[in-house]
């Protein structure tokens, strides 16, 4: 488990900061392609949707339906927040009041 | 003599400006920073491992999608590839700076480049721009955001050792909370929509047939593809 986590921790390091060195190490040589370019600026979408889609339709990694799932109804108000709010915290904290209520709702 | 006390001075001043250019992102970070310690604690990580991911990491987004992967029970390979894939974006953002750090030797933008975040990037473009940025006020930005984000992880996995089991307070929310408002700021047009909603759908799709826990990895670069070769 520990040594494990301490892989990730080393691991996450280390990627990190050779995605941050590859431009610093291969720039001004070499310009980006506007196609790698493009996919690039797609990639942190594309990676959120799959990430929010992961834990709010498959929490702990099962299907539950829409309308028995607290984890979707709240994500509802959670994303209206941030939409009006702008606040990252604010949204997190609420976020967690609609799921205890969504929670307490669904049974 | 003279010229090298006058740079020593003008490199102590940048940094100093560096520090107060930098103070915003501090304050920004310490409560994200704080969170990223709570829900690691929450997922089996020490505090020196919590403090440690942020220290060596500094990778916000990516490290909370790492974390909700190893809870997920995805092998270290798959974290590291999906925590990673999130962060490719600064290989952007770097290929926009270095252009504008010509001045600055190669080995300074080096270790420069170990603290590019958004915030960072941000602060630093407009300072470049103006021509106010050098190596020494870059460090400052960088050391003080660094400082923000170990420093609260530190504080939030202390006091995420105190809080207890996590579900009673609704915490198991705190990451797709978070999750969903990154993903709600990162879209910016149509295209960010429709990409979104076909990366969820792939992650359904693969989840349900593929084996292993690769499948949002997948999802997500597949999504990302479909989206570069649709919105030309």
């Amino acid at each position: 488990m520990s040594a494990e986590i301490w892989a990730i921790v080393i691991g996450m390091g280390v990627a990190n900061y050779a995605i941050r060195l590859t431009p610093v190490a291969a720039l001004s040589r070499v310009e980006i392609p506007g196609v790698v370019r493009r996919w690039l600026s797609y990639v942190p979408v594309s990676v959120l949707a799959a990430i929010v889609a992961n834990e709010i339709l498959l929490p702990r990694g099962e299907w539950i339906v829409p309308w028995d799932n607290p984890y979707l109804v709240a994500a509802i108000p959670t994303a209206a927040t941030y939409w009006w709010t702008k606040s990252f915290i604010g949204t997190t904290l609420l976020g967690i009041v609609y799921f205890l209520g969504a929670r307490a709702l669904l049974g | 003599m003279d010229t090298d006390g006058a740079s020593k001075h003008h490199a102590t001043h940048g940094f100093a400006q560096g520090l107060k250019s930098g103070l915003p992102i501090f304050l920004g970070y310490l409560p994200v920073g704080a969170a990223f310690g709570v829900v690691s604690r929450a997922a089996g990580f020490s505090v020196l491992q919590a403090a440690s991911c942020s220290a060596l990491a500094l990778a916000g987004a990516g490290q909370f999608i790492g974390l909700s992967l190893y809870e997920s029970g995805a092998t270290v390979l798959a974290v590291l590839v999906a925590s990673s894939v999130v962060n490719l974006r600064y290989v952007l953002f770097g290929a926009t700076l270095v252009p504008m750090m010509r001045g600055i030797g190669m080995p300074a933008q080096a270790g420069l480049a170990f603290f590019l975040t958004d915030e960072t990037y941000a602060v630093n473009v407009l300072e470049l721009r103006s021509a106010r940025a050098t190596a020494a006020s870059m460090l400052g930005v960088g050391l003080i955001a660094w400082s923000g984000w170990v420093l609260g992880t530190t504080v939030g996995a202390v006091a995420g050792s105190a809080i207890g089991d996590p579900s009673r307070w609704g915490l198991q929310y705190a990451m797709p909370a978070m999750f969903t408002a990154l993903l709600v700021g990162l879209v910016e047009d149509r295209s960010h929509v429709v990409t979104a909603a076909i990366a969820a759908a792939f992650t359904l799709l693969f989840a349900a047939t593929l084996p292993g826990n690769w499948y949002l990895v997948l999802a997500a670069l597949a999504a990302a593809t479909v989206a570069t070769v649709v919105f030309e």
